[in-house]
C-alpha cells in the first residue's frame, strides 16, 4: 500500500511524514513523527489522553485521520514549554501536585491551554466543563482544576 | 518458652473451637511445630498463608521470629491489597 | 491539615517539594510502556475467546502464519502444562486458555507481525474451532444445584465438614467471637437488610503494555508497565517454565494501577512470540481488551443483620457474604469477612463468605480489596440505626468504634489507631453543620483497610558532589519517588532536591514486592531509611578518618559529621566534602537497606457527602465533600491529599455509574469509557482532605499506607446522602439515575427501609 506524505507546521516548526490513509493522527505523531507525549487511553475519543490543538481546535487525535493534517498547524504537549521557561500551566501542576501517575497530564495540559486562550479568567466551574473531555483516574480533579486556577491568575498578572 | 497462642476463628478447627492456647516454642516455626504436635492438622493450616501478630506488629512470614516467655501471639489469615 | 498527636519537627518530611519526576511528566517525556520501541520490533496481537464458557475444540494457525509479515503464532501449547494444584495455576491459564475459556475476551492466542495490522489480519485468521458450554453469569446461577461447573477440580477450600464434589464454589471463609444468639436477645433494635453490588473496573487510563526482546542466547528483556517488576519476572518466568535469571523486567512509568496492575497479562506472550521470532515483540492493549480481559473487583450479594441496644451499644453482627472473583478463585470473600466488622466492637458476631466463581474475567485487587463493598452495607445499617435510635451518626460510630487494645476481628488487639480522631476530625469541620439546600442530602460514612508491609529494597549511592540517588524496587504511581527523597533527606541532611529517587530495573536493586496494599511509602520508605543509616555510619566513619578522630566522638547532624571529642575545635565536614575525598577513605559510599516490613499500620478513614438529587430525573450531583484519613504521618502532604482526593472519586463513580453490563451470553456491552462511565471533573465538587497524623508506631516517621482506605467510605457516604435527600434507601449498585428516579416515584419520598 503506498503511503501519504502529509507535510504541516507540529509546535511551530516545518514537519513532514509518511502515513498510512487509515491511520489515526495520534498514531503518526507517536510513530511516524516520534512525538509519544499525547497518549492513547482509549482510541474512542472518550478520554482525552491524546488531546492535540490543530489549527486553534482543540481535538482527540485518535479521532483524526493522520492525513487530514496535511497543510494544518498542530500544537501537541512537546511544544508548550519555551526554551527553558515551562508553560504557566506545566509550572503549576507542578507545584499544585497536580498529576499523579501523569498519563493523562500532556492531555490535561493542552486541554487546559486551550481553555485559557479561549477563556483566560475561567470560573471553576467553567474549567470543570472545559476539562470534562478528560479522564483522570488518579487525582479526583481537585488539584488539576486548583492548578489550572492557579496558571490563570499567573498568565493574567503578568 | 511457653506462649499464649490465639488463634482467629477460621483457624480453630484442629482445636476443636478453642481460641486460646498454650504451646511452646522459641520461634514463630517452632511454636508451630509444637502446635501440630498438640493438635494435629493446625501446622497445615497455619502454615498456609497465615500471619501472626506480636507485641501490636503484624509479621507476614514469621517461622523465624523469635518468641519471649511468655509472649501472646495471634495467628491471622494473610491480607493482600491493592 | 489536623495533627493529633504531637510529632518530631523535621526538616523535609511533611514539607511539598515538586516531585522529582514531575517536569518528565509535564513536559510529554515520561516514557510510559506505549512510548518504547526497540529496532526491529514486531507488533504482537492477542486472539480473544468471543464466548464466555467453551471446550477449545482446535486451534488452526496455518492460514495467519503464512500471512504477509507474520512471524510467529503461539497458542497454549507453546506453554508448559501446569498442575492445577500449582500456586499460580488460575494466572497461567488466565494468561492463555488451554483447553477451556472462561470468558469473553478470555487470550487463545497471539500473534506477532511486522506492523500492527498484519498481526490484526492475522489474529483474525487464527481459526479456534469451539464447542460452546452454558455459561455461569450470576452468584445465582453459580450456586443452583446441577449449575455447569467452570473448574471440574475446584472443591471448595475451608469447607467444614470438607465438600464431597466440586462446586463453584471456591472457598469459605468463618469468623465469630461471643454467643451470636445471646447478642441478638441482648439487643432492643434488630435490622436485617441485603445488598447487590456489580463488578467494576480500575478505570487506569494507560491500557497494558509491554515489550519483550528475547535473545538467541534465551534470556529476555521485558520493558512493561506494572505495579511491581519483579512480580512480572516470577509470574512470567512460571509461565515459560523457565528460571528467574533469564528474565530481566525494566519498569516503564505506570499510568495508573489501583491494584489492577499487580497481575500479569501480555508479558509471556510478548517473550514467547519474540522467542519464536528472533525479535522484540511489543503488545499494547486496547481499552476494549483492558475492559474484557482484565481486572474488575468482584461483585457480590451481602446479607447483614445487626443488633444494637437502645443507649447505641453495638451487640451482635451476622454477616452472609457472597463475592464473584470472575473465573477463578480469589480472595474476594476472605478480605471482605476482615473487614465486615473490623472498626466497631460488636462483642457477638458471625460471618460466613464464600467465593464464587462465574464465566465473567477474572478479578483482580482494586483499592481496598472487597472492603468498599463491606462499608456499602455496614455503613448504611449504621446510619439507619443511628437515626432510629436518634443519634447523631458521628456520635453513634465514636460510640462503638475500635480504639488501641480492642480486639479485632481476627482476634487481636489493634495497636495505636486513629479511627475516633478521623470521626471527630469531620464532626469539627464546618461542613458537618452547614446548611444543605432544596434537594440536597448529607451522607456521613467510614471505611477501614488493613495496608501491608512485604519485602523492600534500597540502594544509596552517594554521588562525587555529595548529592544521593536513591534506588528502590518500587514503581512510583502516585508520587512514591518524592516520598522516598524526603526520607532520605531528613535521614542524611541533605537537601530533597539534592536526591535523584529513581526505580531500579530486576538488576539494578534488591527485591522488592509490588507496590500495593498501601505499602510503597511505609515499607519500601523504610528501606530507605535502613540504607541511609547505614550511609550515615559509612559517612561518620570516613569523616573520622579525614579528621583523625576516633568514631566514636563524630556525630551527624544536619548532614554534617560533627566532632564531639574533647581533642579542640574541628571544622564539619559536609557530605559534598567527605565524597570528594572517597577514594582516599575507601572508595566510593553506598549503602543498601533490605527488609521485609512488620507493623503496617491499619489506615481508617471517615467522609462526608453532601449531594443534591434531581427529583424529576434522578441524577445525583455530589455538591461538597470533605474526607479525613489517618496517615500516620504524612511524609508528602500533597501526594496524601491526592491519593484521599483520588480514592473519593472512584468511589464516587462506583456508587453511581460504574458497573459491568453483560448481555445474555456474556458478552460484555459497555466496553468503552463513553458505556463506562467514570467520573469527569464537571461531575465533582473540590475534595477537601483532611489528613489526621495519628503516628504508627512500627514505623521510622510513623508512616501509614495511604492508597487505599480513601475508596472505603464513598459508596456509602453516598448512599447515605442519597437517603437523607430522598427518604429512600438504594441497596443495589450503582445507584445510577434510573435506580434513583425508580426509588423515588416508587417510594413516594417515603423511608425505603
Amino acid at each position: 500500500m503506498s503511503r501519504v506524505h502529509v507535510t504541516c507546521t507540529i509546535n511551530g516548526d516545518p514537519a513532514e511524514f509518511l502515513c498510512d490513509g487509515g491511520q489515526t493522527l495520534l498514531d503518526a505523531l507517536r510513530d511516524e513523527v516520534g512525538l509519544t507525549g499525547a497518549k492513547e487511553g482509549c482510541g474512542t475519543g472518550d478520554c482525552g489522553a491524546c488531546s492535540i490543538v490543530m489549527d486553534g481546535r482543540l481535538l482527540c487525535s485518535c479521532l483524526v485521520l493522520a492525513p487530514e493534517a496535511d497543510g494544518r498547524n498542530i500544537s501537541t504537549v512537546e511544544g508548550m514549554a519555551t526554551g527553558d521557561d515551562l508553560h504557566p500551566l506545566q509550572q503549576c501542576f507542578l507545584e499544585g501536585a497536580a498529576l499523579q501517575c501523569g498519563v493523562c497530564t500532556p492531555g490535561f495540559l493542552v486541554a487546559a491551554k486551550a481553555l485559557l486562550d479561549r477563556n483566560p479568567d475561567p470560573t471553576e466551574t467553567e474549567i470543570r466543563y472545559g476539562l470534562a473531555g478528560n479522564l483522570c483516574r488518579c487525582t479526583g480533579y481537585d488539584k488539576i482544576v486548583r492548578a489550572v486556577q492557579a496558571a490563570a491568575e499567573t498568565i493574567n498578572e503578568s | 518458652m511457653a506462649v499464649r497462642v490465639h488463634l482467629s476463628s477460621n483457624l480453630r478447627g484442629p482445636t476443636g473451637g478453642v481460641a486460646e492456647v498454650e504451646a511452646d516454642g522459641s520461634t514463630v516455626g517452632a511454636l508451630i511445630d509444637d502446635l501440630d504436635r498438640r493438635y494435629p492438622g493446625l501446622g497445615d493450616a497455619l502454615r498456609a498463608g497465615v500471619s501472626v501478630v506480636i507485641d501490636g506488629l503484624l509479621i507476614a512470614h514469621p517461622e523465624y521470629e523469635p518468641l519471649a516467655d511468655g509472649a501472646q501471639v495471634y495467628f491471622v489469615p494473610q491480607t493482600a491489597g491493592g | 491539615m489536623t495533627v493529633t498527636e504531637s510529632k518530631p519537627s523535621y526538616k523535609y518530611v511533611g514539607t511539598r517539594p515538586v516531585r522529582h519526576d514531575g517536569l518528565e511528566k509535564v513536559t510529554g517525556r515520561a516514557r510510559f510502556a506505549a512510548d518504547l520501541n526497540m529496532s526491529g520490533q514486531l507488533h504482537g496481537i492477542v486472539v480473544r475467546s468471543p464466548h464466555a464458557h467453551a471446550r477449545i475444540v482446535s486451534i488452526d494457525t496455518s492460514d495467519a502464519e503464512a500471512m504477509d509479515g507474520v512471524k510467529a503464532v503461539i497458542t497454549g501449547d507453546d506453554f508448559p502444562a501446569v498442575d492445577p494444584s500449582h500456586r499460580q495455576y488460575d494466572m497461567c491459564i488466565n494468561v492463555i486458555a488451554r483447553d477451556k475459556v472462561l470468558y469473553e475476551g478470555h487470550a487463545v492466542a497471539a500473534v506477532a507481525a511486522s506492523t500492527r495490522d498484519q498481526a490484526q489480519a492475522a489474529a483474525a485468521a487464527v481459526k479456534v474451532e469451539y464447542e460452546v458450554l452454558p455459561a455461569v453469569l450470576t452468584i445465582d446461577q453459580a450456586m443452583a444445584p446441577g449449575a455447569p461447573l467452570l473448574h471440574a477440580h475446584m472443591m471448595t477450600a475451608g469447607a467444614n465438614p470438607p465438600a464431597e464434589e466440586p462446586s463453584n464454589i471456591s472457598n469459605v471463609t468463618r469468623f465469630s467471637g461471643g454467643e451470636l444468639d445471646a447478642g441478638f436477645a441482648e439487643a432492643d433494635l434488630v435490622i436485617e437488610r441485603e445488598f447487590t453490588t456489580q463488578p467494576v473496573h480500575q478505570g487506569y487510563i494507560e491500557p497494558h503494555a509491554c515489550v519483550a526482546d528475547t535473545g538467541q542466547d534465551g534470556h529476555t528483556t521485558i520493558w512493561c508497565s506494572s505495579q511491581g517488576h519483579f512480580n512480572v519476572r516470577s509470574s512470567t518466568a512460571t509461565l515459560l517454565g523457565w528460571e528467574n535469571s533469564r528474565i530481566r523486567v525494566i519498569p516503564a512509568e505506570i499510568g495508573g494501577g489501583f491494584g489492577g496492575k499487580t497481575t500479569i497479562y501480555l508479558e509471556p506472550l510478548a517473550v514467547a512470540l519474540s522467542a519464536k521470532a528472533g525479535r522484540p515483540v511489543k503488545m499494547v492493549m486496547t481499552r476494549d481488551e483492558v475492559f474484557r480481559a482484565t481486572g474488575p473487583a468482584p461483585g457480590t450479594k451481602l446479607r447483614i443483620k445487626l443488633g444494637v441496644k437502645s443507649d447505641g451499644d453495638l451487640v451482635a453482627g451476622d454477616a452472609y457474604l457472597i463475592y464473584t472473583n470472575g473465573a477463578y478463585a480469589g480472595p474476594g470473600g476472605l478480605l471482605g469477612a476482615m473487614t465486615v466488622f473490623e472498626s466497631y466492637k460488636i462483642p457477638n458476631f458471625e460471618i460466613e463468605a464464600l467465593d464464587v466463581v462465574i464465566n465473567t474475567a477474572r478479578s483482580a485487587a482494586y483499592r481496598a480489596p472487597a472492603a468498599p463493598l463491606t462499608a456499602y452495607a455496614m455503613e448504611t445499617m449504621l446510619d439507619e440505626i443511628a437515626e432510629e435510635l436518634g443519634i447523631d451518626p458521628i456520635d453513634f460510630r465514636i460510640q462503638n468504634a475500635v480504639t488501641e487494645g480492642d480486639p479485632s476481628t481476627m482476634g487481636f488487639p489493634f495497636a495505636r489507631i486513629g479511627f475516633v480522631e478521623c470521626l471527630e476530625a469531620v464532626r469539627d469541620h464546618p461542613n458537618y453543620k452547614a446548611p444543605l439546600g432544596p434537594n440536597q442530602g448529607r451522607g456521613v460514612a467510614a471505611g477501614y483497610w488493613f495496608n501491608i508491609g512485604e519485602s523492600s529494597s534500597a540502594t544509596v549511592n552517594l554521588n562525587e558532589d555529595g548529592t544521593a540517588t536513591v534506588v528502590t524496587g518500587s514503581p512510583d504511581i502516585g508520587g512514591s519517588r518524592a516520598s522516598m527523597a524526603l526520607m532520605a533527606a531528613e535521614e542524611l541532611g541533605i537537601d530533597v532536591y539534592d536526591i535523584r529517587p529513581v526505580v531500579g530495573d530486576t538488576e539494578a536493586v534488591g527485591f522488592t514486592d509490588v507496590t500495593e496494599g498501601s505499602r510503597a511509602t511505609f515499607a519500601t520508605g523504610m528501606a530507605v531509611v535502613e540504607a541511609c543509616r547505614r550511609m550515615v555510619v559509612e559517612l561518620r566513619g570516613r569523616a573520622a578518618k579525614m579528621m583523625g578522630v576516633d568514631v566514636d566522638d563524630i556525630d551527624w547532624m544536619d548532614g554534617q559529621a560533627v566532632y564531639t571529642g574533647s581533642d579542640g575545635e574541628k571544622a564539619p565536614l559536609s557530605v559534598a566534602e567527605i565524597t570528594a575525598k572517597a577514594k582516599r577513605t575507601g572508595g566510593p559510599l553506598t549503602a543498601t537497606g533490605s527488609l521485609e516490613a512488620h507493623g503496617a499500620g491499619p489506615g481508617f478513614a471517615v467522609h462526608l457527602c453532601d449531594l443534591e438529587v434531581d427529583p424529576e430525573t434522578g441524577v445525583v450531583r455530589v455538591v461538597r465533600y470533605t474526607a479525613s484519613q489517618d496517615a500516620g504521618t504524612a511524609i508528602h502532604p500533597s501526594y496524601v491529599e491526592g491519593q484521599i482526593q483520588g480514592g473519593v472519586a472512584q468511589g464516587v463513580g462506583w456508587a453511581l455509574n460504574e458497573e459491568y453490563i453483560y448481555d445474555s451470553d456474556g458478552v460484555m456491552e459497555n466496553p468503552s469509557f463513553l458505556d463506562y462511565r467514570v467520573p469527569v471533573a464537571s461531575d465533582l465538587p473540590m475534595i477537601d482532605a483532611i489528613i489526621v497524623e495519628v503516628p504508627n508506631p512500627a514505623h521510622p516517621y510513623g508512616v501509614r499506607g495511604v492508597g487505599e482506605t480513601g475508596i472505603v467510605p464513598p459508596i456509602p457516604a453516598v448512599a447515605n446522602a442519597i437517603y437523607d435527600a430522598t427518604g429512600c434507601r438504594i441497596r443495589d449498585l450503582p445507584m445510577s439515575p434510573i435506580r434513583v428516579l425508580d426509588a423515588i416515584t416508587s417510594n413516594g419520598g417515603s423511608n425505603g427501609s
